[in-house]
């Protein structure tokens, strides 16, 4: 009995915070941008993590319970960008962090435009 | 508080998580990452240009301590980013003015900072409406009361013209006459000494510290020598080493340069 409500409560989670990744997903591909398959991530600051690339710059998103959640571990989601230029903000429940390892994008103004269409 | 048994299972999975996170991503080696928020120019080193971030961000490169001031743990650009290449939309300003750097960021956290460029230069903001600012010929000019912050930093972060006076970029043309108020026109704001900025390749020029309430500013490239003079008293002296060159006792005027438009008598004046 517990365990059932135990993932029934889980699945609601999951569901509710799904919207946050995919609000900004939306946002993105409106705009014609096409971000690739993500696929799932292990980070220390976040358990619903999925990472891909978008426009050459290296994305992860993660979904977190509320906003307040993904606000707090988006100084650890700089620990994901690494020695590069990048970003790591929350918008929403969701958050967004974006590593140009690769510098295909040395204006910003890529990052800046992605981080601008996504939802708050 | 008592910790129930079931906690320690969750402890160990957070344990491996953060064994696991080390093996997900790259980890910070070689580079340390600064914060930065707002657009700033790239070292050259590092491939020159702007940066467009406009949010907090970071690179793996230092910002310098003369056109950067600290933002809540970032750094904040406050020159001119026309002088680095900067081709977005612009806001010419005429000498010092505070920036409040918090609603050019768009963030809660007031900070109020200031930008020490003399002269025309512009920036990507404009400032919040209000009382302390002017807007004549399209330029905006401080008319109000800066704090004793501004004074006080004032002789460290006047350097930042070393940084601008040596570069060749669009500046904004402001040729009209500064509105009453102006920070640039106040004699209380200029500092005696400190500000003398003496540029060329004689590095062995020495500028005597003139009276009270006189600002020099001399440029020495050979074989001549330009000396600006802000406002003051008489007997301001710039010694030069071998060759000698002295410039002293000359009335000090503080001039605003207009451009005049001649109508070729049409105006009343000239009936």
């Amino acid at each position: 009995m517990l365990l059932v409500a135990a993932c029934g409560k889980g699945g609601d989670k999951a569901a509710g915070s799904a919207g946050a990744r995919d609000a900004v997903l939306d946002a993105w591909k409106a705009e014609k941008l096409a971000p690739s398959a993500l696929t799932p991530a292990t980070v220390t600051f976040g358990k619903d993590c999925q990472s891909g690339t978008i426009e050459g710059i290296d994305v992860l998103l993660c979904n977190f319970a509320s906003p307040a959640e993904a606000k707090a571990a988006a100084d650890q989601g700089l620990a994901w960008v690494g020695a590069a230029t990048g970003v790591s903000q929350a918008h929403g429940a969701a958050l967004v962090v974006l590593a140009d390892r690769r510098k295909t994008d040395p204006s910003g103004r890529t990052i800046n435009r992605l981080m601008k269409l996504a939802p708050k | 508080m008592r910790r129930s048994i079931f906690a320690i299972p969750m402890v160990l999975s957070v344990t491996l998580f953060a064994g696991l996170a080390g093996l997900s991503g790259p980890a910070i080696a070689g580079g340390k990452q600064v914060r930065y928020v707002g657009i700033h120019p790239i070292p050259k080193s590092e491939g020159g240009g702007i940066c467009y971030i406009e949010g907090p961000h970071v690179h793996i490169f230092e910002a310098d301590k003369i056109q950067y001031r600290d933002h809540h743990g970032d750094n904040y650009f406050v020159g001119d980013p026309v002088a680095y290449g900067y081709d977005g939309k612009r806001y010419a300003y005429k000498g010092h003015h505070p920036i409040h750097v918090n609603v050019v960021v768009g963030d809660d956290d007031p900070d109020d900072e200031y930008c020490y460029i003399n002269g025309p230069h512009y920036h990507y903001f404009a400032p919040p409406e209000g009382p302390e600012f002017k807007v004549v010929g399209d330029a905006y000019f401080y008319v109000g009361e800066p704090p004793r912050v501004y004074v006080d930093a004032r002789p460290a972060m006047m350097k930042i013209n070393a940084v601008y006076q040596p570069m060749v970029y669009e500046r904004p043309v402001v040729t009209v006459d500064a509105p009453v108020g102006w920070i640039g026109a106040r004699a209380e704001f200029v500092v005696p000494t400190a500000g003398v900025v003496v540029d060329g390749p004689r590095a062995g020029a020495v500028v005597v510290p003139p009276s009270a309430g006189v600002s020099v500013e001399a440029h020495i490239p050979a074989p001549s020598i330009h000396v600006d003079v802000g406002i003051g008293l008489p007997g301001v002296v710039v010694h030069e080493r071998a060759p000698a060159v002295i410039v002293r006792e000359r009335p000090v005027i503080i001039e605003e340069r207009v451009k005049v438009k001649h109508d070729n008598g049409r105006h009343r004046g000239h009936r």
